[in-house]
């Protein structure tokens, strides 16, 4: 066995709608070691979630569709694998955690049989066995009360509540691998921290790796060993994730850190925002995807950069052909955004005097 | 939970109060109502007040009406005007053969509906799920008498196969076993009839919420476990899919009833339905009435029914 | 100034790529809202098959006999006993009835019987329907309550039942008292949904506005509300001529509803249906322009239904 738990190369799945193929994941690659945790970082949309999700061939078919790649885990490719054999892994070596408790629970089923279901498909358990283990990982996720707890439907419990309810099903067979989607996103911000904190203890406690999909760059920070940046269905950077903080080398990823607010900037210094919205993926623009909302941007870029190595660090890759720490590339850049927001004012007050035209 | 129980059964008592004044009015205040159907115009004036007493005509509206309540509290609906049999006794006696076709009906339809929709929202999009929908539109414009003549014409005049009407055949003796395979016989067709007239409006309601549900996230997380198909579909979806058809059969029940009493009609069945159409023909008042407030008993009580139910199997509501 | 020169800032020389994202407005095809509602109902083929069925029949019913010689449904053709029950000829396509009567003649006369029945008492259901609930959402309070508990009360009974005892009380066989007694029975869903309407309109800003200005609140609602009403009520109305032709037969059938010497296919069905051994066309072709004529309406209010949804969006 090599030494990474997971290693998706080049994945490609599409959707098949009427208008055409929307390339939602498209040559995605990263790796996975034991242990290990992976931070997925990227806007609404750019493939995360589908990435997660084809992982663990929980994508319709149709209208999905894998173009190609494969994901190795522990060697074995999952794409290639019977049906049978995949559900042996879903659940039993690979966990997954959605985004929404409030609708990923089984409403008419208590809590106790949902987590108990899990064990008794993959280990075999006795509905007594189960239960008995359902309250002690009730119990594990921080649920007081389990023993009467685990007889609840899930409606009685609150957001984050359900939440570890979801941890407890996920990881109740002990996988290797825990695939952790947006977990904290539909909760409370007083709730998000705590249910972190219990993802990071309970997997470094046993040993479990981690993918965590985020477009919180905060979440990213506190509990990753390494962040891969998704941009448009493909992998944009990759590094650890001091690394990538301190040192970022993708106009993107440069754009991300940009707009987090800081505490120690001025207080009423404008917060950066990346200009425009992520390209339609029905017809995705040739070359970086990037290009169109790129302040770095060249006729080079019309051609897609393969994702490499950044010179003098053997952790960090990134896809752009633009050096953007070189204080000319950052000048050229500057300038562009000037001119940007110069146009775009001309246009809002063009459009406005045309308003004012018409109506007088 | 039990304040709104409380509030919903005062409210059903309300309503039934309303109601019963309304079909009392409505049965003595119509043209053709009891006086005229009493009456031989031949009968003397001593004749005619001697029966006025007798079924309490003499008295003034309200009054009847009182006392018709009351009695009806305690289960006695009067007498016949035509058989002078108390009424009471007359529907206990068509009661049991109304609730045979009833009950075996409402479980095929119940079984055949859930089936056709798991397969029909399994197959989604398939020949099988077209054609079911199909036969489904055919069976919704099919009104329940048409239905009954013709299974009665292909089964029974045409084919011989199937007895067509009543509940046993005349002139044979049978053991006790033939007895029961002649009864059954005859209630194959008023049973498939009934059933069907009723699958197609419920099995494409059950259609939809299978795709409804099967559309949840919830079934993700399931299937994420590890949970194989057949599972899926039995304890995550089948399940919370029921949950809304159970209701809309509750709330269906004054069809249900009007299609068995128009059955009942078509296939001579003895029950209380073919006793409602007798007695309509005959101007049998006080049975008429017996029938339309016990009907509305039912009718209300099945509403409350599917309420309660709703909470009993789905625990969102059980416990909020 | 030109954006896209401006756009253009001059520098080192280098080429400099503009934002991608300055692209022309999408240029969207714009039709009209009736004409969207059209092209969905034409693309929808069930629907269309059903509405030209439709047609054929009333030609049928209500042409057939000025342009035939079946228009003589009482007169007695065949007077000899065993020439009558005869099967479908050329002057009797659809062959007589058990005393020598031509039946296409009788189809038609007892098609125009039903259909008229069933969408004049559609259009008075629907007009009831619309003035109480217009009525009752307007003026709320009690007039609302007792309207909402008189339609409790009549839907608490079975259907049937309660048509049964009003029709064997009511009727005198009629087509004009079947169709009031039906109507009765159609209203309620057109009441509550423009009384619904009505009263989520009552407080809008622009009824009260107008009321402001001295207009009439009750006149500004009801030409506001009937077009966001009118989608629902379309379908329930078409919808509803299904339920009142099987009302009627059903009612014929048991004998409480068109007696002779009127006849519609209610009463066909039950004249025909002892003679099914000898001549079923006699029971088949009253019960089957029933059934074809029920499916092709509940098509096309599909079709209506889905055409007219809001939330369907054109892609």
């Amino acid at each position: 066995m090599g030494e990474n738990l997971l290693e998706v190369q080049d994945l490609k799945l599409y959707f098949k709608v009427k208008a055409g193929k929307v390339r939602a994941v498209d040559g995605v690659s990263f790796t996975i070691k034991p242990g290990e945790k992976l931070g997925v970082v990227g806007e609404s949309g750019c493939g995360k979630s589908v990435t997660a999700l084809s992982i663990m061939r929980l994508i319709p078919q149709p209208p999905g569709e894998y173009a190609g790649g494969s994901v190795l885990f522990e060697d074995q490719d999952l794409l290639d694998v019977p049906e049978s054999a995949m559900r042996k892994i879903r659940g039993g070596q690979i966990g997954m955690i959605f985004q929404d408790p409030m609708t990923c629970l089984n409403p008419t089923m208590t809590v106790g049989k949902q987590i108990g279901e899990g064990l008794r498909i993959h280990l075999k358990l006795s509905g007594d066995q189960a239960l008995k283990r359902a309250i002690a990982l009730l119990e594990q996720v921080g649920i007081p009360d389990a023993a009467t707890r685990v007889n609840s439907y899930p409606h009685q419990f609150s957001g984050g509540m359900r939440q570890r309810v979801m941890i407890a099903i996920a990881l109740a067979c002990n996988p290797k691998l825990l695939i952790a989607d947006e977990p904290t996103t539909a909760l409370d911000v007083t709730v998000q921290a705590q249910i972190l904190e219990l993802i990071n203890g309970v997997c470094s406690e046993f040993g479990t790796a981690v993918m965590l999909i985020t477009h919180d760059l905060g979440v990213v920070a506190g509990m990753t060993d390494r962040v891969v940046v998704m941009y448009a269905g493909k992998v944009v950077e990759t590094a650890p994730t001091g690394e990538l903080f301190a040192n970022p080398r993708h106009p993107y990823t440069l754009g991300l850190l940009a707009s987090v607010p800081r505490l120690d900037e001025k207080r009423h210094s404008e917060l950066r925002t990346i200009e425009g919205a992520p390209p339609d993926l029905l017809s995705p623009p040739p070359g970086c995807p990037f290009m169109p909302r790129c302040a770095f941007a060249r006729a080079i870029c019309r051609t897609m950069p393969p994702l490499e190595l950044v010179a003098g660090n053997s952790s960090h890759l990134k896809a752009c052909w633009v050096n953007v720490t070189d204080p000319n590339e950052q000048a050229y850049a500057d300038r562009r955004r000037k001119a940007r927001l110069e146009a775009t004012q001309v246009a809002i007050s063009t459009s406005a005097d045309v308003t004012l035209q018409q109506t007088s | 939970m039990g304040r709104y129980i409380i509030r919903r059964l005062l409210q059903a008592l309300l309503l039934l109060a309303l109601l019963s004044v309304g079909m009392f009015l409505l049965i003595h205040a119509l043209p053709g109502g009891p006086e005229q159907v009493l009456f031989n115009p031949r009968l003397s004036a001593a004749g005619r007040a001697a029966i006025r007493a007798r079924f309490g005509l003499d008295q003034p509206l309200y009054i009847q009406y009182l006392k018709w309540l009351g009695n009806a509290l305690v289960g006695d609906f009067g007498f016949s005007f035509v058989t002078n049999q108390p009424v009471s006794e007359l529907l206990t006696e068509r009661f049991p053969a109304t609730l045979e076709l009833f009950s075996f009906a409402l479980v095929l339809a119940l079984i055949l509906a859930i089936t056709i929709g798991v397969i029909s929202a399994v197959r989604q999009g398939s020949v099988t799920d077209y054609g079911l929908t199909t036969l489904s539109y055919f069976g919704i414009a099919m009104p329940v008498f048409l239905l009954g003549l013709f299974a009665q014409n292909i089964f029974g005049v045409w084919l011989h196969i199937l007895p067509v009407s009543g509940t046993s055949t005349l002139g044979f003796t049978y053991d006790p076993f033939n007895a029961f395979l002649d009864r059954f016989e005859h209630l194959i067709l008023p049973m498939l009839v009934l059933a069907v007239s009723f699958i197609a409006g419920w099995s494409r309601y059950m259609r939809a919420s299978m795709i409804e549900v099967s559309k949840q996230d919830y079934m993700r997380t399931a299937r994420a476990k590890g949970v194989a198909p057949v599972p899926l579909l039995i304890r995550h979806a089948l399940r919370n899919a029921v949950i809304p058809l159970i209701t809309v059969v509750a709330l269906d029940f004054g069809q249900v009833a009007g299609g068995a009493t128009i059955t009942e009609g078509v296939f001579a069945w003895p029950g209380m339905g073919l006793l409602f159409l007798d007695s309509l023909t005959n101007r049998d008042f006080p049975v008429l009435l017996a029938m339309l407030m016990i009907s509305a008993v039912f009718v209300i009580g099945f509403n409350l029914i599917a309420d309660l139910l709703y909470g009993v199997m789905d625990p969102r509501i059980r416990y909020s | 100034m030109d954006i896209s020169e401006r756009l253009n800032v001059p520098s080192t020389g280098e080429e400099i790529e503009p934002f991608l994202e300055v692209t022309p407005q999408l240029v969207q095809q714009r039709r009209s809202q009736g004409r969207i509602i059209f092209d969905r109902f034409i693309r929808n083929r069930a629907a269309i098959v059903g509405a030209i069925f439709l047609i054929l029949l009333f030609l049928f019913c209500f042409v057939g006999p000025l342009v035939t010689t079946h228009n003589q449904p009482d007169q007695i053709h065949v007077t000899d006993v065993a020439q009558t029950l005869a099967g479908p000829s050329w002057q009797f396509p659809f062959g007589t009835d058990d005393t020598g009567r031509d039946m296409m003649a009788r189809a038609m006369a007892g098609g125009q019987v039903s259909l008229l029945i069933a969408l004049i008492s559609m259009f008075m259901a629907v007009i009831v329907g619309v003035s109480i609930g217009a009525f009752a959402g307007f003026y709320g309070g009690i007039i609302d309550t007792l309207l909402m508990r008189f339609t409790d009360v009549i839907l608490s009974v079975p259907l049937y039942l309660l048509l049964f005892v009003l029709s064997a009380s009511f009727t005198d066989g009629s087509p004009k008292s079947v169709i009031l007694l039906i109507s009765f029975f159609g209203w309620q869903y057109a009441a509550r949904l423009v009384r619904g309407e009505f009263l989520s309109l009552r407080e809008r800003e622009y009824v009260l506005a107008a009321r402001t200005i001295g207009a009439k609140g009750f006149r500004i609602m009801f030409r506001h509300i009937l077009p966001n009403a009118a989608g629902p009520i379309i379908v329930n109305a078409t919808l509803l001529i299904g339920v009142n032709i099987i009302l009627e037969s059903v009612m014929s059938y048991f004998g409480f509803g068109i007696k002779p010497p009127n006849s519609s296919w209610g009463t066909l069905v039950s004249d025909g249906q002892g003679f099914f051994d000898v001549d079923p066309l006699l029971l088949m072709v009253p019960a089957l322009l029933i059934f074809f004529t029920v499916l092709s309406v509940n098509l096309v209010g599909d079709g209506l239904r889905d055409a007219l949804d809001p939330y369907m969006t054109e892609r």
